[in-house]
């Protein structure tokens, strides 16, 4: 099968799956989108085509594209009603194999092509997502391709909001921990302004790669090849030296300004707050956009779960830490949509006392250390990825005392909601590790309590056929 | 009619009345990020409207008056910083 080029080609591939309807009555871009997105997020309904919005006769928007799995199995080319787990194990399988991109001449993105005074970020319908952001956000679901200045072969795409100041400027979010800012600190110490292409509805395998977060030094289109199976078609930019996805519906080129700060934010946020106050950041001054002909314009409404963030989390971190911890006697990792992106359910065999610590340490010690917060961890007879589970564990087998690991001054970020105003401005963070395993030292036979359930109290061949011949009870 | 603009403040302190001064505020049919000399004052039915938002985005009841002096370029509001937050 050939992979989903471009954001047009997922839309094609959701209205065939019968996952996004089109909405042609008329949609305000200040709120009312942003609204749709949302209530498509807490409901988990389908995705949705705007085509009439205010003030841009002609212009669409897509809300919410890629909030549940069952989209993201489609933007994957598998079965929309793929269970979790499998997505997950695809994913595992295809990134393994790193596919590098390959150079074109043409694309899409360049079927128009703006630069020096005609450039006007507000000729996209630019949303107002939710009452009280700072502005409108033009890029919430993107790739921003930005080069080392040391090591010139890596290229770092991320996902990182931007919110549109005027027609020629940007604010970006550039924290110091995400690779992004890494770069741009650099660049600030060569006092050099710093080349971005933000590249706004590129295809789905690059928008989920640039979520990953393999570290320094990895470049994310080789993760998007792997996903997408085949290597991802890139163009070069008209004024800044770099390459981007060449489906991409919008590309905004531009300098991250050395030294340079604007008020920017706030937002709501993945976490499900609007956490970050408006505070001075990074500014974006825009010197080319290029797009598509009738251009979508994506609309990923951070906020409670279950939102994009939550979705691409549990796959691409989910796999971050299933590397971290590739080493150790793990059975199964999953990262719960619910707990948006900062915690890691492990489930471990306990063969040795203090897993638990070695498996936190491990995720902790990785790049994800910034990001994840809280680490549980659950013996095999638990599985990660059913909540029910996880909270039965947590409140039978959580010792107050002796189960709770915190640390502190560990390394974190200023949206963390849990933080306190001085914390989170300098990123000062705590992390907790729930360890829900049984002791190793209490005997299995006269310590360890008996689990009360299909699997843990009967006899394994009565209950598979029990089981098996349900409907046979009457059921 | 009167224009409406907004901006972000938590400690109304900083935000002197009754003298000039240099503000982010954003124009409320756009949301454009603009820098403008202007007089703010908490009371007055004259001038245009200047809602404030406290740093989170929420909305306080009351609105202030403005009276925008001079619109400056963007680049006014560039704050010299080498911090990244
Ligand atoms: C829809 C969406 C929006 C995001 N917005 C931001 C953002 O504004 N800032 C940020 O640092 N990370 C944001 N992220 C998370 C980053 O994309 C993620 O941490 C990624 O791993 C960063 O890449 P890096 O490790 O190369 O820095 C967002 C993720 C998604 C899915």
């Amino acid at each position: 099968m050939d992979m989903i080029k471009g954001h047009q080609e997922l839309v094609a591939a959701l209205r065939k799956s019968g996952d996004v309807i089109e909405v042609t009555r008329q949609v305000d871009w200040n709120l009312e989108a942003g609204l749709i997105a949302r209530h498509i997020n807490e409901t988990g309904d389908r995705s949705a085509l705007l085509t009439n919005i205010k003030d841009y006769p002609g212009a669409r928007m897509h809300a919410s594209p890629l909030s549940n799995y069952r989209r993201m199995a489609v933007a994957m080319e598998l079965d929309p009603d793929t269970p979790p787990k499998k997505i997950i194990d695809e994913y595992e399988r295809r990134v393994r194999r790193p596919i590098k991109p390959t150079l074109v001449k043409d694309g899409p993105c360049k079927e128009n092509i703006v630069k020096g005074d005609d450039i006007n970020l507000l000729q996209f319908p630019a949303p107002m997502v939710h009452d009280g952001d700072g502005g409108r956000y033009l890029a919430t679901w993107h790739v921003v391709v930005s080069r080392d200045l040391e090591q010139r072969d890596w290229v770092n795409w991320g996902m990182y909001r931007c919110m549109v100041h005027n027609e020629k400027y940007l604010g970006l979010l550039t924290l110091p921990g995400q690779d992004i800012g890494r770069q741009y600190l650099k660049y600030q110490a060569a006092n050099e302004p710093m080349p971005v292409a933000i590249c706004i509805g590129p295809d789905p395998c690059s928008a989920a790669a640039s979520t990953s977060s393999p570290g320094a030094g990895v470049s994310e289109a080789d993760i998007a090849g792997a996903i997408a199976q085949e290597p991802i078609e890139l163009v070069k930019c008209e004024t800044v030296d770099l390459e981007v996805p060449a489906y991409s519906e919008i590309v905004i080129e531009g300098h991250l300004l050395p030294n340079v700060r604007v008020v920017e934010g706030p937002f709501g946020e993945y976490t499900g707050y609007r956490t970050s106050p408006r505070d001075p950041r990074p500014v974006v001054k825009v010197s080319a956009i290029t797009y598509r002909n009738n251009p979508i314009v994506p609309i990923a409404n951070m906020g409670t779960p279950v939102d994009e963030c939550d979705i691409l989390f549990s796959i691409t971190w989910g796999m971050d830490v299933r590397q971290a911890v590739s080493k150790l006697p793990v059975a199964a990792v999953h990262i719960p949509p619910e707990a948006c992106g900062h915690a890691a359910v492990v489930a471990v065999h306990k063969i040795y006392e203090g897993i638990a610590e070695h498996v936190a340490n491990a995720i902790w010690g990785s790049k994800l250390g910034y990001l994840m917060p809280f680490v549980i961890v659950v013996d095999d007879d638990v599985d990660p990825y059913n909540w029910n589970e996880i909270i039965h564990a947590m409140f039978t087998k959580l010792h107050p005392q002796r189960s709770l690991h915190a640390r502190h001054c560990t390394p974190g970020h200023g949206l963390y909601p849990f933080l306190s105003t001085y914390e989170r401005k300098w990123g000062i963070a705590s992390n907790l590790l729930i360890d829900l395993t049984w002791p190793i030292d209490w005997d299995k036979n006269i310590d360890v309590p008996q689990k009360a359930s299909v699997r843990g109290m009967y006899p394994r061949g009565l209950a598979e056929k029990v089981v098996a011949g349900w409907k046979e009870y009457g059921f | 009619m009167a224009k409406q603009y907004d901006t972000f403040v938590d400690d109304l302190a900083t935000l002197p009345e009754g003298k000039e001064v240099v503000l982010a505020v954003r124009n409320l049919d756009d949301f454009k990020t603009i820098a403008v000399k202007a007089v703010v004052s908490s009371t007055g039915e004259e001038d245009d409207l200047l809602w404030l938002r406290f740093s989170r985005g929420r909305l306080r009841d009351k609105p202030w008056r403005i009276k925008v002096i001079e619109e400056l370029p963007f680049e006014a509001l560039f704050i010299e910083s080498s911090v990244l937050q």
